[in-house]
């Protein structure tokens, strides 16, 4: 019998990182939790478990490349070889480029594309032995299509895609799989973050109005897209992009 | 800990699959039928055999009339049309200075408007329901572009567009419109162009190793007809081993 499926999720305390720990374990994953906030990150392992999952966390600031190492190695003690990666840590931040500080630029790009470099290039170290797996980083529509006041989220998005593309090239003679995943407006803390209830019930009209099913996603729709990227079914599946956006961005 | 399970997802839904027959469409209609959904299969061809118990229809889907016939003929005996996946296509490849308007024409036709024409069927029956999920299939070279494909290449350019405009005006309406793109795949199609050795041969340049299986595309497209994917409409799935990255 195969041993089950190991899986490192980056930003697993909240949002779609969270609801994709869940599937995921759901489906019989060992499922390794890193995020920045511990408190959070604890409660989501907790209710993994109590769901009948297997989940352990590891309260790590994707930024610091030690800490990152460490928990790898952590997990691949703890749980076993790494199978599934989903690097899906990410922040933001409203400013025009043109009252954007430079540390408020490195915080969202180093978070973003720095952390992903580190779990990924760390986490397929070790994938590369067993010749198995795949990976899948959290990218945007805002990969293909252009933002206004967060700039250094949609670099970093766009960065993303292209590390996903290049990840792609040099892991497939190893049979690993990297793909994307690039969601539209899904409602999670990280969309509702930095608005007061009125601005959000303004910005909600915009979106409906904006995404054509006429509704923001659940994580769980992202979550059941990252399960199927990971799956062998999606086997010859390798340096795409695809966007559970609801018909935002047709590219 | 038992693995997820939407149940049989498929299970009772009625779908129509063009080209349904050969290749990529036959593998389509057969996986569906074992998921327990009620099939119907419209191809061109006469002489393949009926080996899959599905309600077949030989219709030549640039055929307005035809198609029109056979949709209304199935939602009639099945109360309603839930999935459609159009895979009828033909790809007589030609040099661009060869390429006689004729086959151009033909090409343009069945790849393209029979997609056009399809969906249209289809909708009349999906709209009232609110409820459908349609598919179809385009290419990698709509894209990526080839030797010998101009006419290939424009008409699934063309399944692109198509899909993305009816994508936008049916989307608040429950129903999805998704694409998929295979590269170089293991059918009989590529075989009118090419021998087994140059099929073959082209793993060689594919990352991942090898050209793709029917398999491959069989279940993209039950991914796409589920709901593991209900966020996802316009989108085209890229399934060609990483020959293509955009």
């Amino acid at each position: 019998m195969t041993p089950p499926a190991v899986t490192v999720i980056s930003g697993a305390a909240s949002g779609i990182g969270r609801a994709t720990a869940a599937r995921l374990a759901a489906r019989g994953d060992h499922v390794a939790l890193l995020d920045i906030d511990a408190g959070k990150l604890e409660s989501t392992a907790s209710s993994i478990r109590e769901a009948g999952g297997q989940a352990e966390s590891w309260p790590v600031d994707v930024r610091d490349r030690p800490a990152v190492e460490r928990a790898c190695a952590g997990v691949v003690e703890k749980l076993g070889a790494i199978t599934g990666v989903f690097s899906n840590a990410g922040i933001t931040g409203r400013q025009p480029v043109s009252a954007m500080t430079l540390a408020e630029w490195n915080a969202v790009l180093e978070t973003h594309v720095t952390g992903s470099f580190h779990l990924c290039q760390v986490a397929l170290a070790h994938m590369v032995r067993q010749s198995r797996g795949a990976v899948v980083l959290t990218s945007s529509d805002y990969a293909v299509v252009g933002m206004r006041d967060q700039a250094h989220y949609a670099a970093a998005k766009t960065a993303l895609y292209s590390l996903t593309k290049a990840l792609a090239l040099e892991f497939a003679p190893h049979g690993i799989r990297i793909n994307a995943v690039g969601p539209g407006p899904i409602d999670t803390p990280l969309l509702r973050a930095g608005r007061t209830a009125a601005e959000w019930e303004e910005r909600l009209r915009l979106l409906h109005a904006r995404i054509p099913m006429g509704r923001l996603g659940r994580p769980e729709e992202v979550a059941s897209v990252v399960e199927f990227l990971l799956s062998d079914r999606a086997a010859y599946i390798t340096g795409q992009l695809i966007q559970p956006n609801g018909g935002q961005v047709m590219w | 800990m038992s693995a997820v399970s939407d149940g049989r997802p498929h299970q009772g839904r009625v779908a129509v699959v063009t080209g349904g027959k050969s290749g990529i469409g036959k593998a389509i209609a057969a996986r569906l039928l074992h998921e327990g959904a009620r099939v119907s299969v419209l191809d061109v061809s006469r002489s393949a055999p009926d080996d899959l118990p599905v309600a077949s229809y030989q219709v030549d889907v640039s055929d307005e009339r035809a198609v029109d016939a056979a949709f209304d003929e199935i939602a009639a005996r099945e109360g309603r049309i839930d999935y459609l996946v159009c895979c009828a296509a033909i790809f007589p490849a030609r040099p661009f200075l060869d390429l006689p308007a004729a086959d151009w024409e033909r090409t343009l036709r069945v790849n393209l408007t029979g997609g056009f024409l399809c969906c249209r069927a289809a909708l009349r029956h999906m709209r009232p329901r609110s409820f459908g999920r349609i598919i179809l299939f385009s290419s990698m070279l709509a894209r990526t572009a080839g030797r010998n494909s101009a006419h290939y290449a424009a008409s699934k350019g063309g399944v692109l567009g198509l899909a993305r405009s009816l994508a936008l005006e049916v989307a608040h309406e429950g129903i999805r419109v998704n694409t998929i793109s295979p590269g170089v795949t293991d059918t009989p199609q590529p075989r009118g162009n090419m021998s087994e050795q140059e099929l073959f041969g082209r793993a060689a340049s594919i990352p991942l190793g090898r050209i793709g299986a029917v398999n491959d595309m069989v279940l993209a497209c039950l991914f796409l007809l589920g709901e593991e994917s209900s966020f996802l409409t316009g989108q085209d799935l890229r399934v060609n081993g990483g020959a293509s990255l955009w």
